[in-house]
């Protein structure tokens, strides 16, 4: 039990860290980066602990990703209006790169497999591009839900 | 309608649009907000209707007024983010609605956002974006060891981005140039201080180069009715993956020859 507190914390503070990162890079407000920083260690926390609940690595990261959209858009009625910039940066820690980058590499090594190992190799990069595919798909759904049920009040033209 | 005293022309309008469409664009705002905003600014400056084509590299407007209509189209620069940029034009959005700010003010302010608007050190984010790529270094279970090259070399990947960038270079060649200098110089500092996951270090010290935003962006856009758009980005962000990764083998190839 300890040891998955710690691993939650871990994990929590260093996405937190790679978000708030990620929001000096793009030019967040200063003011702003402690709630990039707050965003990304929920997204991670909510993750882990979905992961550690036997969900998969799409489905924990769609309900990480909800929740941090949620809590933005219904915190935004207090806020000032900018869009959806916790969010998404909270969301960067959990984009797969590294994934995506080994199933290329998986798909590269494909050049010079023996014969024997070609459906291995083919099969693990397809495999990890799939988890990429299904997790940013995810991820993105889960951004644009909570807009889609309770949208912005723009105004009536005409 | 807040404007009725004075309702300036519907070219002026149409070319503020294009601006706030472009600058939205390449601050890397999602389609949805693009259009939203525009219909915004169209309702405050008097348009009876505003039609909006967001497309990757330019922006259709289409505004009507009583019997009058006009037509605009406008090309986008290089896609980035900037997130404080977002926020300037939805300031000056905000003054516009309340009638704080006249069409032709808003449109000097908005060419003006590139020279107003602050950002951070180079130093700084080269810094901070090293520690970002050290974490992630560290959710996929990187080594102690490996977590200073893992900063270094992602910092310097940075400092190189910012300079090619600043100089207008490719940017699928940028990233290609980043990838492989990131990755071998976190390789080389792993295997020299003895790390574990040389291997898994060197794919963190790269991850400053997934268009993140932009992969997000993707999947809204396709989410909400731009199919297009989404496919357009979605094809940028392919391409960039490829050249990433190519890097990082090329790398891996040089300093962890055994791989």
């Amino acid at each position: 039990m300890n040891n998955f507190w710690l691993h939650l914390f871990h994990q929590a503070f260093f996405g937190g860290i790679a978000a708030a990162g990620f929001g000096i890079l793009f030019n967040c407000p200063p003011r702003m980066i402690l709630q990039c920083f707050c965003s990304g260690a929920v997204a991670l926390a909510v993750r882990t602990a979905g992961q550690a609940g036997n969900l998969n690595l799409a489905e924990a990261s769609f309900f990480a990703a909800l929740v941090v959209a949620t809590a933005e858009r219904v915190l935004q009625e207090f806020q000032s209006s900018h869009g959806m910039i916790i969010s998404l940066v909270g969301c960067i820690p959990m984009v797969p790169g590294s994934i995506a980058a080994r199933g290329l590499m998986n798909l590269y090594a494909l050049l010079r497999a023996h014969p024997n190992e070609e459906i291995l190799a083919a099969a693990d990069g397809m495999r990890k591009l799939l988890e990429v595919t299904f997790t940013l798909a995810a991820i993105g759904t889960a951004l644009a839900i909570p807009r889609l049920i309770y949208p912005r009040k723009t105004p009536q033209l005409g | 309608m807040n404007a009725a005293t004075y309702l300036p022309p519907l070219s002026d309008v149409a070319r503020l649009s294009l601006s706030i469409g472009r600058i939205f664009m390449e601050s890397g705002e999602s389609g949805r907000v693009i259009h939203e905003e525009i219909f915004a600014a169209a309702c405050a400056l008097g348009c009876d209707l505003a039609e909006v084509y967001c497309q990757h590299a330019a922006i259709i407007v289409m505004l009507r007024r009583g019997d009058e209509f006009c037509v605009q189209m406008g090309k986008v620069g290089e896609h980035g983010v900037n997130l404080r940029r977002s926020e300037a034009i939805r300031d000056i959005l905000r003054r516009v609605a309340s009638d704080d700010l006249k069409c032709s003010a808003a449109q000097i302010e908005l060419d003006d956002i590139p020279h107003t608007i602050r950002s951070y050190p180079v130093w700084l984010v080269c810094l901070c974006t090293g520690f970002a790529c050290g974490a992630f270094g560290r959710l996929f279970g990187v080594d102690w060891p490996a977590f200073v090259p893992v900063v270094i070399g992602a910092a310097t990947g940075q400092w190189i981005r910012h300079a090619l960038m600043v100089r207008k270079q490719n940017i699928f060649i940028t990233t290609g140039i980043v990838s492989i200098c990131s990755a071998f110089l976190t390789g080389l500092g792993a295997r020299l201080l003895g790390s574990l996951h040389p291997a898994t270090a060197t794919a963190a010290a790269v991850l400053l180069l997934v268009p993140g935003v932009a992969v997000l962006n993707t999947q809204m856009d396709a989410i909400e009715g731009k199919p297009s758009l989404a496919a357009a980005r979605g094809l940028r962000v392919m391409y960039l993956l490829v050249s990433m990764t190519l890097g990082l083998i090329a790398a891996q190839r040089l300093i962890l020859p055994g791989l």
